[in-house]
């Protein structure tokens, strides 16, 4: 009786433990997620400005530009 | 208009309607009965022990053909966007919410009367011992779970798992009506209306209040679009 | 600042959880009647009441939401719900294996676990309900919606144990009975392990509060980058 009292006593401890761990498991894998999809959607960005620059800069002389 | 007024209005509308196709109604009747039918083969419908348990069972059934009322009471607003006229419309959120408890627990009631006589019928228990009592149990419970039912079936009308989530997210929240209604429901089938069933009625009550309050109070925010 | 915030909530939490188990496994004595396993006690009790007061704090931070429409409202008010959900079921699981030795079953639908039960239910509810949501500002409300319905089984749940015959034990807590109901150092133990899981709470609420933020800085940009 004593052991059995003293390894549930050890489950439940046990169980808090395992119980937290595995929600801070899934933000740690949830920060991942968050870091890549903003690493991407900022690349999508970039490479949106970037094409909009060189659409400005290769338009003709006199179009697109102020001239007096 | 007076508010109670506008609530009875919707009402009004929705209860024709309804009246009219019958679709809820037959679904949720339908549903019932196939509740208590199946349940007949769960136990012996026979046995004295079905007093015991027969307001468990009924309440089963109310709540699973409750849930397909108020799935139906603001999704058929949803074609020709007949929702987004009402919340334009001078009806005010709070009324059109109660209005729309209002419809389902006409419906509801209807369904537990139904069902009442199926019961009796197929499992041999005298539920008519204390009328009045029984119905102001089911009135008073009914009404926790259609104002409960249009709060919620306001919240997952758009939602795109709604049949689904609308059950998840109720029945919990029911648990304590649900629970003093089944308690009190036994006791009338048994014929030991006891000092217990004052608390359980008090249970009934104040959560009716409560949770009829936060509805209202709340109508505005769940029903803004 | 914030970052320097979490490591000092998180640190000094983990260091007084450590000192009070030493002190709950090598100092306190076993329990006269229960023997060993009353020491779940020290989890059980703390983690309910980190779970309480959470879901307080979210009902608190869905209505300022309501009130302003301010979107770091919502995003709190989801993570402290969330965590508090956490603290919710490590309270069950501690008080089933409680159970397990004293009672010799690992559940009974007794008033307080049946409504602490609903309660798990609710919140998992208030979860499922902000991922089917999409929009943000919809999201907000319903799910302030939800939080402000779902408290009041919480109230069931805590006054349980005084409307009810409960099998679950009365209250022992000096600030619910007048006192004489558990030993004070024991009594003690249990509020020093409290701060130990409010101050672990609010480091988590934390993290999960700057993750809310950049799940939103992701959807604007998104916005931006699509437009």
């Amino acid at each position: 009786m004593d052991t059995r009292n003293f390894l549930f006593m050890f489950y439940g401890f046990l169980a808090a433990w395992v119980i937290v761990m595995i929600y801070i498991i899934t933000l740690a894998r949830r920060n991942s997620r968050l870091k890549r999809e903003l690493d991407d959607v900022k690349r999508l960005l970039d490479v949106k400005e970037t094409r909009a620059e060189n659409r400005t800069t290769s338009l003709p002389h006199g179009r697109g530009s102020v001239q007096g | 208009m007076n508010p109670l007024l506008q609530a009875l209005w919707v009402a009004r509308k929705d209860l024709a309607i309804e009246f009219r196709t019958k679709e809820s109604l037959n679904a949720a009747g339908a549903f019932a009965v196939v509740i208590l039918l199946l349940f007949s083969f769960v136990f012996d419908p026979a046995s004295p022990e079905v007093a015991t348990i027969g307001g468990g069972l009924l309440w089963l059934c109310f709540a699973f053909g409750g849930a397909l009322i108020f799935n139906r009471g603001f999704a058929r607003e949803l074609p020709n966007e007949c929702l987004d006229a009402l919340l334009a419309s001078p009806v005010s959120a709070s009324s059109l919410l109660a209005g729309k408890a209002i419809t389902s627990f006409v419906l509801l009631l209807i369904v537990e009367a139904v069902s009442l006589f199926v019961f009796g019928f197929f499992y041999d228990v005298r539920w008519w011992l204390h009328p009045l009592k029984l119905f102001a149990v089911c009135a008073l419970a009914t009404w926790g779970i259609a104002i409960l039912g249009a709060a919620f079936g306001a919240m997952t009308v758009n939602l795109k798992l709604r049949e689904l989530m609308l059950p998840v997210l109720i029945y919990p929240l029911l648990l304590p009506l649900l629970m003093a209604a089944i308690e009190l429901t036994n006791n009338l089938l048994m014929n030991q209306v006891t000092s217990d069933s004052l608390l359980w009625g008090r249970v009934l009550l104040v959560f009716d209040i409560v949770y009829t309050s936060l509805a209202v109070a709340l109508a505005e925010t769940i029903l803004v679009n | 600042m914030r970052e320097k915030l979490v490591y000092i909530l998180a640190i000094v939490g983990a260091v007084l959880l450590a000192w009070n188990l030493y002190g709950i496994f090598t100092v306190l004595p076993d329990e006269a009647a229960q023997g060993a396993i009353y020491r779940i006690i020290f989890i059980h009790v703390p983690a309910a009441i980190t779970a309480f007061t959470g879901f307080f704090i979210a009902l608190v931070l869905s209505a300022m939401y309501l009130k302003t429409g301010d979107l770091r409202y919502d995003s709190a008010a989801a993570s402290v719900t969330e965590v508090s959900f956490v603290f919710a079921c490590v309270n069950v699981a501690t008080g089933s294996i409680w159970a397990r030795i004293i009672w010799g079953i690992w559940w009974t639908w007794d008033p307080r676990l049946t409504s602490m039960f609903v309660c798990l239910l609710i919140y998992f509810g208030y979860l499922m309900l902000r991922k089917a949501i999409d929009e943000p500002t919809q999201r907000g409300r319903l799910s302030a919606a939800l939080s402000i319905f779902g408290f009041v089984d919480v109230i069931i749940v805590w006054k349980s144990i005084q409307w009810w015959r409960t099998q679950h034990p009365s209250p022992v807590l000096s600030i619910r009975t007048g006192g004489g109901n558990i030993d004070p150092a024991m009594e003690h133990m249990i509020y020093r392990d409290l701060l130990a899981f409010l101050l672990i709470a609010a480091a988590i609420v934390l993290v999960r509060m700057r993750q809310e933020m950049i799940e939103r800085e992701i959807d604007s940009l998104r916005r931006l980058a699509h437009a």
